[in-house]
């Protein structure tokens, strides 16, 4: 059992001593070491690209009736290998009035950061690709990468619509960075520490840690972080950068053939990296019982990544204006006020160990935390969720107004005719 | 030569050519490319420094807002790109910017002085520059510098109040962006547009005014004084 949970930790160990017994310069096998640990990786990013976009066409298919793709292989399993050669053999193609250099960067960049992204998150008890004591923030940064990349894609295509897509870009994506932000403070509050494995140890039973998911103490910052998590990676609902109906494919219409499936790569490379942080964050990353820890770690980011490909299946893209209406009228308030009541709750409420007033266990702690998070949420989502059907119930009547004084008139001429 | 070494070697050249780069070429678009690499290069410093919490924060502040920001206001003003450069004040910023390294390189550098303050006598003389930290190898602790940049900020006694200036200063850019950028009803508008029409027609009366006056050399001050009474 213990061989079982500890399996990637062992592969790690075996792999390192075996190496610096091979080389005699411990500093060249320490290289060798991490240069392997980069390429499995961004393998691992990669193939699971693979995987998602497999899982994501049949789940979707599901949920809009369909029965996906089923001809490749038993049950279309050959899917994304057919799709990997029918974007090898396309033609390359570079826009004449394109900037040369700037367009053909651009995907390796999307591509760089998107992968850069997975070197902190901890799969397993010990086994992480560096514990930077900063590394939520190093996420973060990273993330902010790749809007630099679709300027380049947008700008370097030398194409209206690509440009539009580009102007997008920048108001999205560093406008739901804010609540993104916001939002991860309550958990380094609670854990006194940056690192992802900090982190997750607190969320574990082992090492001091309390056992309870960071979901439980503030479900409200969990949510908000999951929706900008979504906007961040321009997913469906908010994919506005590439909106087919509006600006054809936004940011990379020019792109053909695998400068294409970088962009591609990218985009659920970045879903996954979302889905990982979520599931570390908030969802105690690879705590769990019975199962070996990365399988849990495995079974949280799938099901985090089945929640956004059920929103893509279901909602229906929103507006540019309802965009920015949702993330500075309502994400960021409520995620002000959430941040204010855990400082000042964390500061009332503490589990023993801590300076506080009242000493309470870690559970009630989370309760009290959650529910004190909660009713405001509700209560707020009561608000706008009023007001917006009597907009609804006004723009309605307006319509029903007109078309009555249209069908008026048509009448009118009708009778005139005859 | 040690890793570190060399790396700081490579990072430097990519951070001095891309630097170069940047007042050097035409394109506005490119220029701040290479200043997105150059501020990588500077995190990269951070982190043969093992102060990974500043190269994050560099990454995302100069990166991620800075020069988008940059980039943004660039892509907006395409038009402009390839002009040529006609910039008068050129070769004194390049003064002013040689003087402050040479005075970066002294306080900073390992290059001590000692001097006499002239205008305080009683006060022995002091050594200048040569900042123990330059060459020195102090230890690094790096999990600490986190919490002591985090108490430094908010202490009183300390960086809190520059810290707390610094953020009124953004508010107030902010609100005032806001109200530059607002929404403006039809009337205000056009009330706007009067305002301006009127102003440039006293400009132009004025103008004139003093124009008539220097060539008929009547009383010119008078004119211009009435003119500037009926403004």
């Amino acid at each position: 059992m213990d061989i079982i949970n500890n399996l990637l930790k062992i592969v790690g160990d075996a792999i390192y001593t075996f190496l610096h017994n091979l080389i005699p310069s411990p500093f060249i096998a320490d290289l060798i070491v991490m240069g392997l640990a980069a390429i499995i990786l961004c393998t691992f990013a990669a193939v699971s690209f693979m995987g998602l976009t497999y899982a994501e066409r049949k789940i979707v298919a599901r949920i809009q009736d369909r029965i996906g793709p089923n001809q490749a292989g038993p049950f279309g399993l050959l899917v994304p290998i057919a799709d990997g050669i029918k974007m090898f053999t396309k033609e390359d193609t570079t826009p004449t009035a394109a900037d040369r250099w700037v367009y053909n960067l651009a995907p390796l960049v999307i591509a760089t950061f998107a992968l850069a992204g997975y070197a902190v998150i901890p799969l397993s008890p010990g086994v992480v690709g560096t514990n930077l004591n900063v590394g939520l923030i190093y996420t973060i940064a990273i993330g902010s990468g790749s809007v630099v990349a679709i300027l380049m894609a947008g700008w370097g295509s030398n194409n209206k619509y690509a440009l539009l897509g580009a102007f997008r870009t920048v108001s999205q994506l560093i406008g739901y960075e804010v609540p993104m932000l916001l939002n991860i403070i309550p958990v380094v509050l609670m854990t006194g520490s940056l690192s992802l494995v900090d982190i997750v140890n607190k969320q574990s039973g082992l090492d001091g840690g309390t056992g309870i998911p960071f979901a439980v103490y503030f479900p409200v910052a969990a949510l908000v972080f999951l929706i900008s998590g979504i906007a961040e990676t321009a997913r469906s609902p908010f994919d506005l950068l590439e909106a087919e109906s509006e600006i054809v494919a936004g940011f990379h219409v020019e792109y053909s053939g695998m400068k294409f499936a970088l962009f591609f790569l990218g985009e659920y490379v970045n879903a996954l990296a979302v889905a990982f942080m979520f599931a570390t964050l908030f969802l105690g990353g690879y705590a769990g019982p019975v199962l070996p820890p990365y399988v849990w770690l495995l079974i949280k980011a799938a099901a985090v990544f089945t929640i956004l490909m059920w929103l893509r299946g279901t909602m229906p893209r929103i507006r540019v204006d309802q965009m920015h209406d949702m993330n500075w009228k309502f994400l960021v308030p409520i995620s002000v006020f959430n941040l204010i009541t855990v400082l000042l709750l964390g500061k009332i409420f503490t589990t023993p160990g801590s300076v506080g007033l009242i000493t309470v266990a870690p559970l009630t702690q989370a309760i009290i935390m959650a529910v004190a998070t909660l009713v405001p949420f509700i209560g707020a989502l009561n608000l706008v969720g009023r007001r917006m059907r009597r907009q609804l119930a006004a723009v309605e009547s307006e319509t029903e107004t007109r078309r009555e004084a249209n069908r008026a008139t048509a009448a009118a001429a009708m009778g005139g005719t005859h | 030569m040690t890793l570190h070494q060399i790396l700081f070697i490579v990072i430097s050249i990519a951070v001095l050519a891309s630097a170069v780069f940047v007042v050097t070429t035409r394109n506005l678009f490119h220029a701040a490319l290479m200043l997105i690499l150059s501020f990588f290069g500077v995190a990269g410093f951070y982190v043969l420094l093992e102060a990974g919490f500043f190269a994050v924060a560099q990454v995302l502040v100069y990166i991620g807002a800075i020069s988008i920001l940059f980039i943004f206001a660039v892509m907006l003003t395409r038009g402009m790109m390839g002009m040529p450069r006609n910039n008068s004040q050129a070769q004194g910023a390049a003064l002013v910017a040689a003087a402050i390294f040479v005075g970066m390189a002294f306080v900073l550098g390992p290059l001590a002085a000692t001097v006499q303050v002239p205008f305080l006598p009683n006060s022995s003389p002091r050594e200048i520059g040569g900042i123990p930290w330059a060459y020195s190898t102090l230890p690094v602790v790096p999990d600490q510098y986190v919490f002591d940049l985090g108490r430094a900020l908010t202490e009183p006694s300390r960086f809190a109040l520059p810290f707390e200036l610094a953020s009124v200063l953004i508010l107030l850019a902010m609100v005032g962006s806001i109200w530059v950028a607002r929404e403006r009803r039809p009337a205000e508008v056009q009330a706007e547009r009067v305002e301006a029409a009127n102003a440039a027609a006293e400009d132009t009366k004025l103008e004139e005014a003093l124009e008539r006056g220097s060539v008929s050399s009547a009383p010119e001050p008078a004119v211009a004084v009435a003119a500037a009474d009926h403004h």
